[in-house]
């Protein structure tokens, strides 16, 4: 059937493409979604139950393979998963790892699954310290959009009535470990929260997914779906609806425009054929990630949008943050020692977290602004990564290995970089991938306040071990690179002035109307929460938004 | 809980299957691996020589001895070693080479034989007086790699991972957050 209208055609299937299919195929809107790559079986793809004798090279994977793993994710449990052949390129002087998961359901089906609600003290950042803008929203406006969301994926945690972090409906928590005990101890001597973390695993069964079996995997993918992901969560029911066209293997290309500047639907290269194709419909969500989308837009040039679709403001891709992450401390707990192996790993997960503590009262009490979060992390992993630390060999060195087994911990931080002029995603204009489509160029340094955080954030480290009868081992020598923790934001973001943002408060292109985006993009700025939650909520609501104007025409 | 039973089945289905993938023949050459005593008898190694391979043997066993429970001999760690340098780890290709006839240079100048021939005294001493040298390193690491990713050594740290558990596993040493007063460890 040529020239087909859909109602809309979504551009991925992570958290927001996928929301955003859930709820308008249940709404029974006929949707057409384009993703970049395959789908994935679960029972084949995610090795998470293997163990390392298992897989031929142990996890450490093939020597010639392991050269091109971009990050600790990309691995010989999840080899052929990560996008390797759609190449982005980096400025002279950025530096940028990158691990993107374009099959379907994107990153949700390895995602860290910390799930913490923005609050007022994050969109009205700007208006107590005066940096940058606020966000065009309140948290009572997306307050109940969190809640049907935590409805729907499940996350477990606690009420902890926190200025920084507003509570949700949530699940039974995870169950603190030893490591969580005495840390908790040490936190409070020195006035640091130390709490359960806001994760979106199932401690019960919710919502016809089966509870969590803590096998320490996660990241590998969960073959269960015991964790929220598009694919076990949303993607089944939209199919069964009738209402979803899903085109696997379609790389978007750009966004096709008609005589007056409307979007009219997209033009993407089935990478099985190497064809370029092209869908109609009377509205286009946007959700391909943060960077893709803004690539997305820049490369939708028209003689109505020579910048790039809805671009008159020249703010696509521009207000790029990210979250700086790095190991602030490490160490070992000496009086776990020798003892039995205790069931820590478990979930390899943030079963805890320390929720910002700094700026809270007054905005200007550190000498940063805003705020950062940190992970505790350690226990019985599946390697002893400490085998370095400890001298000698034979008999003795097998049992120090075995005595340190159960005691290491460390810290990973969570902070969030301010919009700079300086950080920001254009086009290559001489380089493009495999199919021809202009690439996306970073443009990135980590900015002064990020970088004060870290160094906070590894003194308070230190203190808590120390304060918790730890031995400090030291912290990572700097922070890890650019692009590490995938929490990109900014390049569309949202605002009211259609001079000065890209999309309005729904996420809805000022200059385009029937254009939606929905994922990181829009959000104004980084905090010092993770992305997907969010990403989940706002997406809601423009998708319900965008269901009213269809209705209206 | 009154329904996790189907939820358990289905983990446990899973779990089978997982279990199940691990018999396809790509992985049937780490059998060594998984069960002690079911190591071949006789290894050909594909990149070491047979000299190379016994000596490289031999260290594994020093660095991780077969004590109250097997050790990195019985993991069949030098096969890993091998398997590894012969699919290109280029770090114990020509390095490990050297190191290795540096070591029986070592051993014919103090006792006048190639290491493999010493005692394992005499090999513990010429390991001893090499502790602080990158080829000891790297030897010791390769080696604590093939031996804590075999069945025997993760069932040496007793991981606790990759198992089936209702609840998530919670501290059991109630009444001592800070971990003070636990018993006299085992090890």
């Amino acid at each position: 059937m040529p020239n087909q209208i859909y109602d809309v055609i979504v551009i991925g299937t992570g958290a927001g493409g996928g929301m955003a299919i859930h709820t308008l195929c249940q709404a029974g809107a006929k949707v057409c979604a384009l993703n970049a790559s395959r789908r994935l079986n679960p029972s084949k793809d995610f090795r998470n139950h293997r163990k390392p004798y298992d897989m031929p090279f142990r996890g450490f994977g093939e020597p010639a393979k392991r050269k091109k793993w971009i990050g600790y994710m990309d691995n010989e449990y999840t080899e052929g998963i990560w996008e390797h052949e759609i190449v982005f390129t980096k400025a002279p002087g950025t530096e940028w790892t990158w691990r993107r998961c374009f099959a379907v359901g994107g990153k949700t089906n390895f995602w860290g699954r910390s799930s913490a609600r923005f609050g007022d003290i994050d969109f009205r950042a700007a208006s107590r310290d005066g940096y940058d803008v606020d966000w065009p929203i309140t948290y009572a406006e997306i307050a109940p959009y969190y809640s049907r969301v935590e409805r729907m994926i499940g996350v477990a945690s606690t009420v902890q009535n926190r200025p920084s972090n507003p509570d949700g409906e949530y699940l039974p928590p995870m169950n603190f470990r030893c490591m969580d005990r005495i840390l908790e101890s040490g936190a409070r001597k020195i006035g640091i929260p130390y709490l359960p973390d806001r994760i979106a695993q199932l401690t019960v069964p919710h919502a016809g997914h089966p509870a969590c079996h803590y096998c320490a995997n996660c990241t590998e993918g969960c073959d269960v779906g015991a964790f929220f992901s598009t694919p076990w969560f949303f993607l089944p029911a939209a199919e069964k609806s009738g209402n979803l066209d899903l085109r696997t293997n379609a790389l978007c290309k750009n966004i096709l425009v008609d005589e007056n500047g409307r979007a009219k639907g997209a033009a993407y290269i089935d990478r099985n054929t190497k064809q370029e194709v092209e869908v109609y419909g009377k509205a286009v969500v946007l959700a391909a990630s943060c960077v893709e989308s803004a690539r997305i837009v820049l490369n939708s040039k028209s003689r109505r949008w020579p910048d790039g679709i809805a671009n008159s403001s020249g703010q696509a891709g521009r207000n790029l943050c990210d979250h700086l992450y790095g190991t602030t401390a490490r160490g070992y707990f000496p009086q776990l020692l020798g003892q039995p192996s205790f069931p820590d790993n478990v979930s390899s997960s943030t079963v805890a977290w320390m929720p910002r503590w700094q700026n809270l009262e007054n905005p200007r009490q550190e000498r940063f602004i805003r705020g950062y979060s940190v992970y505790p992390d350690g226990g019985c992993g599946e390697f002893p990564w400490y085998f370095d630390e400890i001298e000698g060999f034979g008999g003795d060195y097998k049992r120090q290995i075995k005595r340190r087994y159960p005691t290491p911990v460390s810290f990973y931080i969570q902070a969030p970089t301010q919009r700079s002029d300086t950080n920001y995603v254009d086009i290559d204009p001489a380089v493009k991938d495999a199919y021809g489509i202009p690439a996306a160029r970073l443009h990135f340094a980590w900015d002064r306040n990020s970088l004060l955080m870290w160094e906070h954030g590894k003194r308070s480290c230190e203190q808590l071990l120390r304060a918790s009868g730890a031995e400090y081992l030291g912290s990572g020598p700097e922070p890890d690179m650019p692009g590490t923790s995938l929490h990109e934001t900014g390049t569309l973001r949202m605002g009211n002035d259609p001079r000065r943002f890209v999309t309005n408060r729904f996420g809805q292109a000022h200059d385009v109307p029937n254009l939606y985006v929905c994922d990181a993009s829009v959000f104004p700025n980084c905090t010092d929460k993770t992305t997907t939650i969010s990403i989940l909520a706002f997406t809601l609501r423009t998708a319900e938004y965008l269901l009213q104007n269809l209705k209206k025409g | 809980m009154a329904n996790q039973g189907a939820d358990r089945r289905a983990v446990l289905e899973m779990l089978a299957k997982a279990a199940a993938a691990s018999q396809f023949p790509g992985f049937a050459r780490w059998a060594f691996g998984q069960q002690p005593g079911a190591r071949a008898a006789t290894y050909k190694p594909a990149y070491f020589s047979a000299p190379e391979y016994h000596t490289i043997d031999i260290l594994t066993g020093l660095i991780i001895p077969k004590d109250d429970s097997p050790g990195a001999q019985d993991a069949g760690v030098a096969e890993f070693i091998d398997f590894l340098a012969a699919h290109g780890e280029e770090e114990i290709q020509q390095p490990m080479r050297n190191g290795l006839k540096s070591l029986d240079a070592t051993a014919n100048k103090g006792y006048g034989v190639s290491f493999a021939r010493l005692s394992q005294e005499q090999q513990t001493e010429v390991l001893k007086r090499l502790a602080s040298d990158s080829f000891f390193r790297l030897i010791r690491r390769y080696t604590v790699m093939g031996y804590y990713t075999s069945r025997i050594g993760l069932a040496e740290l007793d991981y606790p991972g990759l198992r089936f558990y209702t609840e998530s596993p919670a501290c059991p040493h109630t009444g001592d957050p800070e971990h003070r007063h636990l018993p006299p460890p085992k090890v």
